[in-house]
């Protein structure tokens, strides 16, 4: 996870909250949260070397395929939920979505805008294009269900999911008036606060 | 590694959860490495139900080497070149601790039937009482699969401020329906053996062999997997030179009767009877309305709670419920499933990725 994005998911976060991280890989985003808003935190992690370092880093973490266990942490009074990077990987994300609002309040999405101009003019030259955000070929990638920003954020109008706040980056990871005027030609990465 | 093994005599009187009292008690332990200077590198493993304080190692010359002999050891998962590991034959046991096959100090006659029914609760305490003896300030980990997974949630339970990390492997909050079926069926076995005598079978110079190797038989499957049962005998038969009666087929009965039969020599009939009372009788929640959330929330230290997925007898969902109940109260804990080829058995053996997780945990930051 790049240092921006950490911090803007760190100020999201409320002091001392209990947060949940779906696909927390070595866990070094709650680590950081526990450090610097001393949360209550626990990963959610379903490849055994990522939960080594987890437990390594002194994360909690529950091994679990995100795709098959989200309604188990239901009715655990979690204050926000982070998906990050991971929702364009799921099976059924809307169904993911909707229940995750249900573990928590508030959720963090994170997402690869496939309506980025570079991934618009790859598409130009007749294959599957590329990015540093989505570097996998079409064969090998765990993104099955990508999406531009546009895509998003109709999904989340006609499914009464609201944006609380959110935030757009360039693929430097950074905020620019370009991404902010233009997000779906411009942003590599959408941050979003979701809740009902 | 510094093997240390001791019987330490308790002159004072111990209160069991069933009321009866011990005047004095008897604990047969044994540890490895060295306890450092601040009195901080301490780790508790506790035993399954027929273990014994040799938790690893070997002291004499023939001896087999210790239960979890593949974990603890200079360089192993719990590397006794940096921590003081202490492991305790508990009280019910046969194997040098105060139980059915000790003297008890009123009558200086064997125990035998009268020695009073044992839960995990009274093996905790005696063990906290050791803790004080040894002079130790808490445990950087209490530690042990099946039953002894159980024992390291009642310290977490009980004793919140002296435990850092809890692993609780291969274990539950409470044992199943069918777990104390089981059981049930392995004592009837045990007790039904013309040998029993109603427990007092010493007083005649016998012993129910007979019903206790059959009790493990049936014991040792439920231990195993489908899957490497297959593997290992498949439908085979018995070489006829190396079979143990006439009466064997399959290298499987052959296996059985030999497994069994070595049980029958080593353990006591009485010492069975209680371990498995004290499994079946094991729920940290009773004191607490049932309520395992409410239990759990006194827990400071971290948990690892972890299963196997070919384990049939303590099925992933039982560690899982234990994680649940865990985040619930806001107790820092993590679950993992690992592969494991022996079934309930694999928490005893070292696979790469069970001994590195454990190993991470025991050394993970606070």
């Amino acid at each position: 996870m790049s240092k921006s994005l950490e911090n803007i998911v760190t100020n999201w976060v409320a002091v001392e909250s209990k947060v949940i991280d779906f696909g927390c890989g070595d866990g070094s985003l709650l680590k950081a949260l526990i450090s610097s808003k001393s949360i209550t935190g626990y990963g959610v992690e379903n490849d055994p070397k990522k939960i080594q370092d987890c437990i390594a880093n002194g994360i909690s973490v529950i091994q679990q395929d995100i795709d098959q266990g989200l309604f188990e942490y239901k009715n655990m009074d979690f204050d926000m939920a982070i998906m990050a990077s991971s929702i364009q990987c799921l099976r059924r994300p809307k169904e993911a979505m909707e229940t995750i609002l249900e573990v928590a309040s508030q959720c963090v999405i994170t997402l690869p805008n496939f309506g980025n101009w570079e991934l618009r003019t790859g598409l130009l030259t007749g294959k599957m294009p590329s990015s540093s955000q989505l570097p996998a070929k079409w064969y090998e990638t765990e993104n099955i269900h990508l999406c531009t920003i546009a895509d998003f954020e109709e999904l989340c109008k006609t499914e009464a999911f609201n944006i609380h706040r959110k935030v757009y980056l360039n693929k430097q990871g950074e905020t620019s008036w370009l991404t902010d005027r233009f997000p779906n030609i411009f942003a590599a990465e959408a941050v979003y606060l979701i809740g009902k | 590694m510094n093997v240390h093994s001791e019987k330490i005599v308790f002159d004072l009187p111990i209160q069991l959860e069933s009321g009866a009292t011990l005047s004095s008690f008897e604990l047969m332990i044994e540890t490895y490495g060295e306890l450092n200077q601040n009195k901080d590198n301490a780790v508790l493993v506790c035993h399954a139900f027929s273990g014994s304080h040799h938790a690893a190692g070997i002291k004499t010359e023939g001896e087999k080497p210790g239960w979890w002999d593949q974990i603890i050891g200079d360089g192993k998962t719990i590397d006794t070149s940096k921590y003081f590991v202490v492991s305790v034959n508990n009280l019910g046991g046969c194997n040098g601790s105060s139980g059915p096959t000790s003297l008890s100090p009123e009558t200086n006659k064997l125990y035998g039937s009268s020695f009073p029914e044992v839960s995990v609760k009274d093996w905790i305490n005696a063990q906290k009482i050791l803790l004080d003896h040894l002079e130790i300030g808490l445990w950087q980990m209490v530690a042990g699969g099946s039953l002894g997974g159980m024992q390291a949630l009642q310290w977490a339970v009980s004793y919140p401020n002296l435990v850092k990390r809890a692993a609780i492997i291969a274990a539950s909050s409470t044992i199943s329906s069918q777990n104390i079926a089981l059981n049930e069926v392995a004592r009837e076995i045990i007790r039904k053996d013309e040998n029993f005598a109603g427990g007092d079978y010493h007083l005649q110079n016998i012993k129910p062999k007979k019903g206790l190797k059959a009790a493990r038989m049936l014991g040792h499957i439920t231990y195993l997997s489908e899957a490497n049962m297959r593997k290992r005998f498949g439908r085979k038969l018995q070489n006829p030179d190396t079979k143990i009666d006439d009466e064997v087929s399959y290298e499987v009965e052959n296996y059985l009767q030999y497994k069994g039969e070595q049980f029958s020599e080593a353990f006591d009939a009485n010492s069975y009877i209680l371990m498995t009372k004290a499994m079946d009788s094991f729920d940290p929640a009773k004191d607490f309305n049932q309520d395992l959330v409410e239990c759990f929330k006194n827990i400071q230290a971290k948990l690892f709670i972890a299963s196997f997925d070919s384990d049939w007898l303590f099925p992933k969902e039982y560690g899982k419920a234990i994680q649940i109940a865990a985040i619930k109260a806001g107790v820092r804990s993590s679950y993992v499933e690992f592969e494991g080829d022996y079934g309930h058995d694999s928490f005893l053996f070292n696979s790469n990725n069970y001994a590195t997780t454990l190993k991470n945990f025991l050394e993970s930051d606070e």
